[in-house]
C-alpha cells in the first residue's frame, strides 16, 4: 500500500483514473465486444495513443505512469478478448474484484471511507453496476454472434412462446419480494443510518458532502459554475434522456440485448452512464476528502494538506502569457478567444462533422441529427473541461465577470 | 380430518368462495380467471411472454423499484406518527425514533431502502436502455419512466433534509444554492445583475428560484415544512400517478419487454 | 279535411316562429364572420384563467413574513481587535468575520459565494477554504482558488456615534468584482 501510495502522484489520481477509465472502456469495446485485433486498423489506433502518452510522459512525469497502465490494459484486453464474456472468466474477475475490495479493507484509510454507513450502497452499487454491466454485454455478444451466423437473437427465439401469470410470474415476484424483505430487514437491522450531531448553520462538516447519488453533480460543480453544473447540465441529462427514443431512429435491436446492430447508441449511453456518471460519483465519494482535496485511494484524509491551486482563465493564457500584453479592458475583446471556441465548438463542430459522418446524417435527417449532437457536445464539455483544469489549471473557457456570465 | 379435507373445507365456504371466486387455480381456465378476476393481480396480462419471466433478463429491477416504493411508504406512514417537522423537535424525534421507538428499525429501512430504490431505479433504466426496450411503440413510456427518476431521486433529495442534522442542513444548503444559479430565475445565475428597472433588481435574495424553495433566505423552520410536505405528500403521490400510467403503458405498448 | 293528429307528429322545427324567443335565438345566431372572434376570446378568456390561477398558486409559495434571525449587530469597539487578525469571535453567532489591518477594519460575511457553505480560517496557511469544493479566499476576501466564482462579500460597517460602538448590517452587502469596496459604508478607518 505504501508502494501504491508514493507511485501515484495524488495531485492526478484523477485524470490519471478517468483518461485510463475512458480508454479501458473503448478498448472494452474494441477487444472483447467487436473482435477487434491489435494488428489491425483500430489497433493500431490504441497503440498510436499509448506512443503518445509515452512521449508525453517524457515532460510530464504523471502521464509515464499512466501510460505504463495503459498498456498493461492494452495487453490484457487484447490477451482475452471475447474470452471475457464466458462464465469461468467472469466469476474469476469478480472473485478478484471482490478479493481486491476485501484486501482494502485492512487499509486503515480505506475502511475509514468504505465503511461509513452511507457509503455502503455506494460500494453495493459498483458490484452491482459491474456484474449487471457484464450480464448484459455478454447476452448481447452471443446475440450479435447468433445474428452474424444468420441466426436470431436468443429472445427470438422464444418470443412466441408465453407462460400463464399466474403461477409462473406471480411467484417470480412472490418470492423477488420475500427475498427483498429479507435483505432489507437484515441490512437495517445490521446497519444503523447514520445521524450526525444537529443542525449548526454556522459550521460546515469538513468535507462537506450531497447525498451519494449527487456527488456526481457536486463533482461537476468543480469544473462549471453552478449555472452550468447544478441548473443546464442536469437539465439537459433529463432532456436528454427522454430524447434518446426520439433520436435513436435505428429500428434493430428492439427488445433484445444486442451490441453490433446499436454500437454508437450504447457506446455512448454506456460512455455517459459508467464512465462519466459513475466516475464521478466514485471520485466524489471515495476522492475527495477535507477542502474537497484529491486523495489517493490510500491515503490519509489531512485536513491540513496544502495543495495549491491557482487557477487562470483562457484569457490571462491568451493575453499575458502567450502574447505578453494586458488584459485589454473590453470584456468582449478580451474574452473573444474563448467566445470563439464555444461558438465553434457548439456551431461549427457539428457541421463540419455531416461530412465525414454523412452516414448519420443521412440516416437521422437534419433536425434529428443536429439535436443529437448538441446534446452529444454538451456531454463531451464535462470530459473535455475536466482534462483541461487538470493539464493547465484552467478555470474558465469565458469569464465575463461583468455580467456574471461564465465558462 | 386430513390437512386435505381441512384445505377443502376452507376452500369451499363461503367466505372464502365470497372473496376468492375462483378456488384453487389448478386449471388453464381457473388460471386466467384468477388473474382476471383480481384487481391486483389484473396488472397483469393473462399470459406473459418468457422473456419477461426470465430474471437474466429483465433483472427484476422494475418490480424491485416498485416494491421499495411500497416499503418506503409504509415505513414512511409509520415514522410520520413520531416525527414532527419543526426545528425543535425534528432532531429530537429522530433520535427518539433511533433509540427508543419499539423495534426502531423503521427510519433504518425507510433511509436504505431509499438507497436501495435509487440503485434499483438506475440498473432498471440500464437495463431498459440494453434491451432497446424505449423503441418504438415504448417511447412514451421510457419518458414516464424518466420523469419517474427524477421524482426518485427528489423524494430521495427533500428526504434527507427531515433528520435536522449537520449532514441534512448543508447537504440542502449546497443543493439549494444551486437553485439559486438559475439562468433567468435565480440572483446567481448569469447576466441576472442585467435585470433590473432602473436602480432596482428584479432578481434579488428575495424573490428568486432559492426563495421559492427554501421559503427564505436561508435554510430554516419554513424550508423544513416545505420539504416535509413535497417529500410526503406532493411527490409520492405525483409519482404514484405516474407509475399507474407507466405500468398501464407497458401493457398497452406491448408487455413486459421482449422482442417486438 | 284537416290531417289526423297522431302521437307520432313531429314538431315543427320552430315551435315559437314569431315569437320573442325565436327571435333572441336568431339574433344570436353565429355567423361565419363572427366565429374566430368568438373562438378567440373564448380561448384568451381560458388561458388568461389558468394564468392567472397558475400565477396565484406560484405567488403563494413566496411568503410575505419571513421568520429569520437579525441581521444587525453591535460588535463592541475597534480597540477590540488586533490589527493583522482575522477575528472568529462572531463567525458562530451572526455569521462575520471581522478583519482589522494596518488601515482598516471590515466585515466579511461567512458564506462561500460558491454554493453557501461556510469556509473555515486557516491561519498557517494565511487563507479562507471551503470544505464544500475546496474554494479559497486571501485574507481580503478574494477568491483565488477552487471554483468560487467572486471574492467574499462584505457587510455594512459604521460606528454607532451614540456609544462609539461597531454596528454590522448585514442586510446591506458589498461587492467587490460590481465595484462597491470603494464605499465608505464597506469598511472602517482605523
Amino acid at each position: 500500500m505504501t508502494f501504491l501510495k508514493n507511485f501515484i502522484n495524488v495531485l492526478s489520481v484523477a485524470s490519471i483514473s478517468f483518461i485510463l477509465l475512458s480508454s479501458v472502456f473503448a478498448m472494452l469495446v474494441y477487444f472483447c465486444l467487436l473482435d477487434g485485433r491489435v494488428k489491425t486498423k483500430g489497433g493500431t489506433g490504441f497503440l498510436v495513443f499509448g506512443a503518445i502518452l509515452v512521449v508525453a510522459g517524457l515532460f510530464v512525469r504523471p502521464l509515464l505512469y499512466l501510460a505504463v497502465a495503459y498498456f498493461l490494459v492494452l495487453w490484457a484486453l487484447a490477451k482475452i478478448g471475447p474470452r471475457l464474456w464466458e462464465p469461468k472468466v467472469g466469476k474469476w474477475l469478480l472473485i478478484a474484484g471482490l478479493g481486491g475490495f476485501a484486501l482494502s479493507m485492512f487499509d486503515p484509510n480505506f475502511y475509514l471511507i468504505a465503511a461509513k454507513p452511507d457509503n455502503v450502497p455506494i460500494v453495493a452499487m459498483i458490484f452491482l453496476l459491474a456484474i449487471f454491466t457484464w450480464i448484459a454485454l455478454r447476452k448481447a455478444y452471443l446475440n450479435d454472434h447468433a445474428i452474424l451466423a444468420g441466426g436470431i437473437p436468443y429472445e427470438k427465439t422464444e418470443s412466441d412462446e408465453k407462460l400463464f401469470t399466474w403461477p409462473d410470474l406471480v411467484y417470480t415476484e412472490m418470492l423477488c419480494m420475500i427475498l427483498l424483505t429479507i435483505v432489507m430487514v437484515v441490512w437495517s437491522v445490521g446497519l444503523r443510518a447514520p445521524l450526525e450531531e444537529a443542525a449548526n448553520p454556522t459550521s460546515s462538516p469538513n468535507p462537506a458532502k450531497a447525498p451519494w447519488y449527487f456527488l456526481g453533480l457536486q463533482e461537476m460543480l468543480v469544473y462549471f459554475d453552478p449555472w452550468l453544473a447544478g441548473v443546464v447540465l442536469p437539465t439537459l441529462i433529463i432532456v436528454g434522456l427522454m430524447a434518446i427514443p426520439y433520436i435513436d431512429t435505428n429500428p434493430k435491436g428492439n427488445g433484445y440485448y444486442a451490441f453490433r446492430e446499436r454500437k454508437w447508441e450504447i457506446g455512448v449511453f454506456l460512455y455517459g452512464f459508467l464512465v462519466l456518471w459513475s466516475f464521478l460519483i466514485i471520485t466524489g465519494t471515495f476522492l475527495r476528502g477535507p477542502n474537497w482535496n484529491f486523495f489517493g485511494p490510500y491515503e490519509y484524509w489531512d485536513p491540513n494538506k496544502l495543495e495549491p491551486l491557482v487557477n487562470v482563465d483562457l484569457s490571462e493564457l491568451v493575453w499575458v502569457k502567450l502574447m505578453a500584453m494586458p488584459l485589454p479592458k473590453l470584456w468582449v475583446i478580451r474574452e473573444a478567444p474563448g467566445i470563439l471556441i464555444v461558438l465553434l465548438y457548439f456551431a461549427l463542430a457539428p457541421a463540419l462533422a455531416a461530412r465525414p459522418f454523412r452516414r448519420f446524417y443521412l440516416k437521422m435527417g437534419g433536425p434529428r441529427y443536429y439535436v443529437g449532437a448538441f446534446l452529444f457536445l454538451f456531454m463531451l464539455a464535462l470530459p473535455i473541461k475536466m482534462v483541461l483544469r487538470w493539464l493547465f489549471n484552467l478555470k474558465y473557457l469565458v469569464h465575463i465577470q461583468e455580467i456574471f456570465f461564465n465558462i | 380430518m386430513t390437512l386435505k379435507q381441512v384445505q377443502e373445507g376452507i376452500v369451499n365456504s363461503q367466505v372464502w368462495k365470497s372473496i376468492f371466486r375462483v378456488g384453487i387455480p389448478n386449471t388453464n381456465r381457473k388460471r386466467v380467471l384468477a388473474v382476471l378476476g383480481s384487481l391486483i393481480l389484473h396488472l397483469h396480462p393473462v399470459k406473459v411472454r418468457r422473456s419477461g419471466v426470465r430474471m437474466s433478463y429483465t433483472w427484476c429491477m422494475g418490480g424491485t423499484s416498485f416494491f421499495l416504493f411500497l416499503v418506503e411508504t409504509v415505513t414512511g406512514l409509520l415514522l410520520m406518527f413520531y416525527y414532527r417537522p419543526t426545528i425543535e423537535y425534528a432532531f429530537t424525534d429522530i433520535m427518539d425514533l433511533r433509540e427508543q421507538a419499539p423495534f426502531g428499525i423503521m427510519r433504518e429501512m425507510h433511509r436504505w431502502g431509499a438507497h436501495a430504490m435509487v440503485i434499483a431505479v438506475w440498473l432498471h433504466m440500464f437495463r431498459v436502455f440494453m434491451t432497446g426496450s424505449y423503441k418504438p411503440p415504448r417511447e412514451f413510456n421510457w419518458n414516464v419512466g424518466v420523469i419517474l427518476l427524477v421524482l426518485t431521486l427528489l423524494l430521495s433529495f427533500t428526504g434527507y433534509l427531515l433528520p435536522w442534522d449537520q449532514l441534512a442542513i448543508w447537504a440542502i444548503t449546497v443543493g439549494s444554492n444551486m437553485a439559486r444559479a438559475s439562468p433567468g430565475a435565480g440572483t446567481e445565475g448569469p447576466m441576472s445583475s442585467l435585470m433590473k428597472l432602473g436602480d432596482v433588481p428584479l432578481i434579488h435574495a428575495g424573490d428568486d428560484a432559492r426563495f421559492a424553495l427554501i421559503a427564505g433566505r436561508s435554510i430554516g423552520a419554513a424550508t423544513l415544512l416545505r420539504f416535509y410536505v413535497l417529500h410526503c405528500m406532493v411527490i409520492p403521490l405525483a409519482a404514484g400517478f405516474l407509475m399507474a400510467i407507466h405500468f398501464w403503458r407497458v401493457r398497452k405498448d406491448g408487455g413486459i419487454s421482449g422482442p417486438l | 279535411m284537416s290531417e289526423p293528429i297522431t302521437p307520432y307528429q313531429v314538431a315543427p322545427k320552430t315551435p315559437l316562429a314569431g315569437s320573442a324567443a325565436s327571435e333572441i335565438r336568431e339574433q344570436g345566431e353565429m355567423t361565419r364572420r363572427s366565429f374566430p372572434l368568438v373562438l378567440t376570446t373564448a380561448w384568451a378568456a381560458l388561458a388568461a384563467a389558468v394564468g392567472g390561477l397558475t400565477t396565484i398558486f406560484v405567488r403563494f409559495l413566496f411568503p410575505n413574513v419571513l421568520f429569520e434571525p437579525v441581521q444587525k449587530f453591535k460588535a463592541g469597539f475597534p480597540a477590540d481587535y488586533s490589527v493583522g487578525e482575522v477575528d472568529e469571535r462572531w463567525k458562530d453567532k451572526y455569521g462575520i468575520w471581522m478583519v482589522r489591518n494596518q488601515e482598516m477594519m471590515y466585515a466579511l460575511i461567512t458564506t462561500c459565494t460558491h454554493l453557501g457553505c461556510t469556509p473555515n480560517w486557516l491561519p498557517s496557511q494565511n487563507k479562507f477554504k471551503c470544505p464544500c469544493h475546496g474554494s479559497g479566499y486571501y485574507r481580503t476576501g478574494v477568491n483565488f482558488e477552487g471554483p468560487a466564482p467572486r471574492p467574499l462579500e462584505r457587510a455594512k460597517i459604521f460606528i454607532d456615534a451614540a456609544d462609539g460602538q461597531i454596528v454590522v448590517d448585514k442586510s446591506v452587502q458589498f461587492h467587490q468584482e460590481r465595484g462597491e469596496w470603494t464605499n465608505a459604508d464597506s469598511f472602517l478607518k482605523v
